[in-house]
């Protein structure tokens, strides 16, 4: 296979993997059991993967619009499950979940 | 009289062209037009009005609105004094502005969902046609999915703030559109705050669900297929075609369906979910689920919620 495969480093757990060019962020991070960004819909549209890149280069297809900016593109956030990886990556966790314990109403 | 059934979603896509191999070449529905602005109308095989699916290009997923369809032209009127008398505003939407239909009526729902309901749409007809029909076409292409079933919206809950739209939306459901509630999840710490329900004007379990969260939104739309092994088969070919499955196939307590959870390429989550559940008559008596059996409600087997499946979903409006 002719994909160039690259290193993600997460800031925030210090969480280290491969990502070929072909492959989005979030995905190749579930594909190796690995943990860090919130795995979501894995269409742009939710947000929860939400991320700010502090080195490297991305592509990123299109996203929702709800969750990141036109500025805030420019400034590096993009959703992780539309980011392929140009060059080794650094980033920052910025989406979440809300946490379950927080749910004294089943569903919130 | 009155409301029939679920007759169309109006939902947003990030990427035309990909929303349509999703919604058309994986779950089989048939594109049946397009029009000059770029939204794509597409309907199952077994549906018989011109679309139960519309798509519109947009920069944000989510869902624009919702659409019942109703018996009787006259049923607008009737219906609409009832939500005025309710005190909601109705707008009176001349025949076409909602495509391919008739004249219909429009309101916001107290959850902050938009709702339209007609009384007609263009006829194109099933896919094996009326006479003599085959049980399914040789035409169907990867799921195969009969037709738009229900949705489900997410309505805000924030209980010790005094927020239940659950609550609210499900009354006027019940009270103004006569829907029959078929059953609901009941939590806090005197199990009396409502938090999902299911209703219907069919005789399946459900033809429309709400459920709380922090957020109104879209959860998901659900498309009908006979039985357990055609939600195997789908799940089959939403891997072949790398779509992303939240949910493999399993059973829900709630409606008893099989169902299997996945979201379109713009994130929207999409369900196909197969049998009949039971038959959902007025007498039926209301089933309840209380919140320590909350997981095996929504899924049978495991009886625990994945965290992705009540946090992750697409914009309501």
């Amino acid at each position: 296979m002719g994909a160039t495969r690259h290193r993600i480093t997460i800031l925030d757990t210090g969480e280290v993997y491969t990502c070929p060019d072909s492959v989005s962020v979030l995905k190749a991070m579930a594909q190796l059991g690995r943990k860090g960004i919130p795995s979501g819909c894995h269409g742009g549209g939710c947000g929860v993967c939400k991320v700010q890149v502090v080195s490297g280069e991305i592509e990123t297809l299109t996203m929702s619009r709800t969750h990141v900016s036109e500025e805030e593109e420019r400034a590096g956030f993009a959703l992780a499950c539309r980011c392929y990886p140009g060059s080794d990556v650094s980033l920052k966790v910025v989406g979440k979940m809300q946490k379950a314990v927080k749910r004294p109403y089943g569903f919130v | 009289m009155g409301v029939m059934r679920i007759g169309h979603i109006n939902i947003r896509v990030l990427d035309m062209d990909a929303a349509l191999h999703h919604y058309g070449k994986v779950l089989g529905l048939e594109k049946t037009d397009m029009d000059p602005a770029g939204n794509a109308y597409l309907k199952g095989w077994d549906e018989w009005d011109k679309y139960s699916v519309m798509l519109t290009p947009a920069d944000r997923a989510g869902m624009n609105h919702i659409a019942y369809k109703v018996e009787n032209d006259s049923d607008l009127d009737t219906l609409g004094k009832r939500i005025r008398d309710y005190g909601i505003d109705v707008e009176e939407v001349g025949a076409g502005e909602l495509p391919y239909c008739g004249r219909s009526i429009r309101f916001w729902l107290p959850s902050g969902h938009l709702m339209y309901l007609y009384a007609e749409k263009e006829f194109i007809g099933k896919t094996v046609g009326t006479t003599n029909p085959d049980p399914w076409p040789d035409s169907i292409q990867g799921a195969g999915v009969h037709w738009l079933d229900h949705a489900l919206l997410m309505c805000e809950l924030d209980p010790e703030k005094g927020v239940n739209k659950v609550a609210e939306v499900t009354h006027f459901m019940q009270q103004v559109l006569d829907f029959k509630l078929t059953e609901q999840v009941m939590v806090g710490p005197d199990g009396d705050v409502q938090a999902a329900t299911w209703l219907a004007r069919t005789s399946t379990p459900h033809d429309i669900a709400f459920v709380g969260g922090p957020v109104m939104g879209l959860h998901h739309c659900a498309f009908f297929l006979d039985e357990w092994t055609d939600v195997l088969k789908a799940a089959d070919v939403l891997a072949k075609n790398k779509v992303k499955i939240d949910v493999t196939p399993q059973r829900h307590g709630i409606t008893r369906g099989t169902t299997s959870y996945f979201f379109d390429p713009s994130g929207n989550r999409n369900e196909t979910f197969a049998g009949l559940g039971y038959l959902a008559q007025p007498d039926m008596p209301v089933i309840t689920w209380t919140e320590e059996n909350l997981g095996s409600g929504i899924f049978y087997h495991t009886g625990e919620l994945n965290e992705a499946f009540t946090e992750v979903y697409t914009e309501g409006a």
